[in-house]
């Protein structure tokens, strides 16, 4: 991730003509990446054809109403063929998948493109010439490159450019630019937090693979990483009590302020809070349970009366089990009535209304 | 990554779901909330010794059905849906023109080597609410092909921003499709398949996968880990939240489980479970409207065939010739039974809540008590 502090702007390239009436601005683009755009980039990287040394792609995304913020939201990979002569990206390929994209996302436009190789090159030039140009392009926005080195043994990193127009002449100005790095930053939000918690947690294993845990097993584990957390801060406070870890004032500083952050509640508060909480969450959980069992014991009570009226007609054996059903779900109703004040009225009701219903159907 | 040459009829036994497709369906599903988000899942199905496991490799998702068409007739007809967008969304994996954009799709993202065997569709929906006619029609019209490996991905949008991940996969379950490709949901029918509420749904486990790619990339994030084996001591308490190595860890661990808040919750169950319950009211008030006229044309029809043999009877003593006894029959017209489906569904979606609540109050009685032992020391020896 750069720093946006890491970056000087000396001058901003700006649109070939600035058609916009107010002034251009010269604050630097400032450019976020989801990760799903770069999980998907790093996934077509892995499924690219064994000849081809990178893959390219279009980033969708959305940009702030004067251009200068740029979110890449989404991508997908576009076929190109590379030779030492030349390029060749499948234009109509492009036009399409755009065309898909933004009928299920009409907010996410055309930002840019991405390649799977941080190299920079004439083909990169006139790949990026193409994706700024005016009327299928970003123009007169800025085409935003991002390069993503999947090179093998080197580390994966993730650059950002716009570029410059440049060129002697009018020939070479198609095939040229000057690529300007730009900072970004990957940002994720509140629900991608838990699912990049489970994938990150997956990247410790051999396998590389998770199986999904259960509440109780995430909580499990979150408290034995706070466990595991003051265990480490307690040793080192004793280390350094000892005389054996190098002390830190900033440090002790920090864990006073946190430990001041524990709030000072009246004990009889507390009790108090405590109950009517528990008692909520008991109650709601009984209580959903027992709708459950009341409304399982209508339903076979529904399916089940025809039978039990016309034993005759089902075996024997048959209308027995039907009985012992009933008889259990009797047992849990009666055991559902034995303290839900709030929904129990109602429940009996049904229970009655549709032990009515079943015995209309005995008469039938 | 070539398709499984022979078609293998093995059960499906689990899921694989690469990283890719859970982030993109988090994406999907957040930027739609809360109008239920519905996309195309991409993979594979991989024969092991135990059964079939699907690896799901990449989704896209459905443009919202088109406001024009009408989003599939309901069968059961005496409960009209509006068609908001909601029901539109819901209704979007078996609307003709997403079948089109789904091919379409499929089609562009082969030439660029991805997985191109659709394995299913994912849903968002929150609270666990989404057992209802959409989703087993939607499931069933996946399902419904000789030889295929599909699932419903269920992604539950307000439980996951709560903390954990909430990713589950259903198929519906062999006697149920039975039952519902007969399309009849009679009293008589059920009592027949001895299908119940619990046999609906399926679920399968569910596994999270990396990519080697993926895998290093992690390792990097949020970057290169330091080259130094141990951290200097920060100078100052600023020092420690400037510190790019400390301050900004945005993976693990993510303590936001330990999180105490209950109270939106069982608010928002409480009313889920409320609008089941008048669902169910609504059910029985069927049944019970059906069973009432039911016996009326019942004692009108008895009515009618004891007067014809009296009539008969009369018609012998006089040597007439007698009267058709079974012409009742065209006559009076039996009521049409309402199809159980809905309190099928009803009682499968209150059973979620109420496995929900479990799952919550488990969670939550204990970092209750763990919170009161810390706050009162001196009681929880």
């Amino acid at each position: 991730m750069a720093d946006p502090k890491s970056h000087l702007h000396l001058a901003r390239p700006l649109a070939p003509a600035a058609i916009s009436t107010t002034a251009p601005s010269t604050a630097p683009l400032s450019c976020t990446i989801l990760p799903q755009a770069l999980f998907s980039i790093l996934d077509h990287a892995s499924r690219r054809p064994s000849d081809q040394e990178r893959v390219i792609g279009t980033l969708l995304g959305t940009r702030s109403e004067d251009g200068t913020e740029v979110e890449v939201r989404n991508c997908y990979a576009v076929p190109h063929t590379e030779t030492a002569e030349q390029v060749e990206v499948d234009m109509d390929y492009q036009k399409a998948m755009l065309g898909l994209h933004l009928r299920a996302n009409p907010k996410e436009v055309l930002v840019g493109w991405y390649a799977t190789s941080s190299e920079l090159n004439t083909f990169s030039a006139l790949i990026q010439n193409f994706y700024s140009q005016q009327g299928e392009g970003t123009f007169p926005h800025p085409a935003v490159h991002l390069t993503v080195n999947t090179v093998a043994g080197q580390d994966i990193d993730a650059n950002t450019y716009i570029s410059a127009p440049i060129g002697v002449t009018a020939e070479r100005a198609a095939d040229s630019c000057l690529f300007i790095p730009v900072p970004h930053e990957i940002k994720y939000g509140e629900a991608e937090k838990s699912g990049l918690e489970v994938i990150a947690s997956a990247r410790e294993k051999e396998d590389r693979s998770l199986l999904m845990q259960t509440d109780v097993e995430t909580l499990e584990r979150a408290i034995e990483q706070v466990l595991e957390m003051l265990e480490r801060v307690s040793n080192y406070v004793s280390n350094v009590l000892d005389e054996e870890a190098e002390p830190s004032s900033a440090l002790g500083q920090f864990l006073m302020n946190t430990l001041s952050l524990a709030p000072k509640v009246d004990a009889e508060d507390i009790e108090r809070d405590f109950n009517n909480h528990i008692q909520d969450v008991l109650l709601v959980s009984y209580l959903a349970n027992t709708i459950r069992t009341q409304i399982d014991l209508s339903n076979r009570l529904a399916t089940a009366a025809l039978t039990m009226g016309t034993g005759d007609v089902a075996p024997a054996a048959d209308g027995q089990k039907q009985d012992g059903e009933q008889k259990r779900g009797g047992d849990r109703g009666d055991r559902g009535g034995r303290g839900g004040r709030g929904g129990r009225g109602g429940d009996r009701d049904r229970g009655g209304r549709t032990g009515g219903a079943a015995s209309f159907a005995e008469m039938t | 990554m070539a398709e499984a040459a022979v078609p293998n009829t093995a059960p499906m036994r689990e899921v694989q779901i690469e990283a890719l497709v859970v982030m993109r369906v988090i994406k999907h599903s957040t930027s739609a909330f809360p109008t239920p988000a519905t996309g195309c899942l991409l993979g594979m199905d991989i024969p092991t010794n135990s059964g079939t496991q699907l690896q799901i490799t990449n989704c896209f998702p459905f443009p919202a059905a088109a406001p024009d068409q009408p989003s599939t007739q309901q069968e059961t007809g005496y409960y009209q849906q509006p068609t908001d967008a909601a029901t539109l969304a819901a209704g979007a994996p078996r609307a003709k023109s997403n079948v089109a954009y789904q091919n379409e799709m499929i089609k562009y993202l082969r030439e660029v080597n991805v997985d191109a065997q659709n394995v299913g569709w994912y849903i968002s929906t929150s609270m666990g609410n989404f057992v209802n006619t959409n989703f087993i029609e939607n499931q069933f019209f996946y399902q419904k092909a000789a030889d295929e490996k599909t699932v419903a991905l269920v992604f539950d949008v307000s439980r996951s921003a709560a903390g954990s991940l909430s990713l589950k996969a259903y198929r519906l379950s062999p006697s149920f499709m039975a039952s519902y490709r007969e399309g009849k949901f009679s009293t008589e029918n059920l009592q027949k398949s001895n299908l119940r509420y619990q046999d609906i749904l399926v679920e399968l486990p569910i596994q999270i996968h990396n990519s080697h790619l993926l895998t290093s990339y992690l390792h990097d994030l949020p970057q290169a880990p330091p080259k130094q084996t141990a951290l200097d001591f920060p100078s100052s308490l600023a020092d420690l939240s400037h510190d790019p190595y400390i301050s900004s860890n945005p993976l693990a661990p993510n303590l936001d489980h330990l999180d105490l808040s209950i109270d939106p919750f069982l608010e928002k169950t409480c009313d889920l479970l409320l609008d089941s319950i008048e669902a169910h009211q609504t059910e029985q008030n069927n049944a019970q409207y059906y069973q009432r006229s039911l016996a009326r044309e019942q004692t009108k029809i008895t009515a009618w065939q004891a007067k014809r043999k009296q009539e008969n009877q009369l018609r012998v003593q006089q040597k007439q010739p007698l009267l058709d006894e079974n012409e009742w029959q065209k006559l009076f017209k039996l009521p049409q039974e309402p199809s159980r489906l809905e309190s099928l569904l009803v009682g499968r979606q209150v059973e979620q809540y109420a496995r929900q609540v479990d799952g919550f109050s488990a969670v939550v009685s204990g970092k209750m008590f763990g919170a009161r032992g810390n706050l009162l020391p001196g009681e929880a020896q």
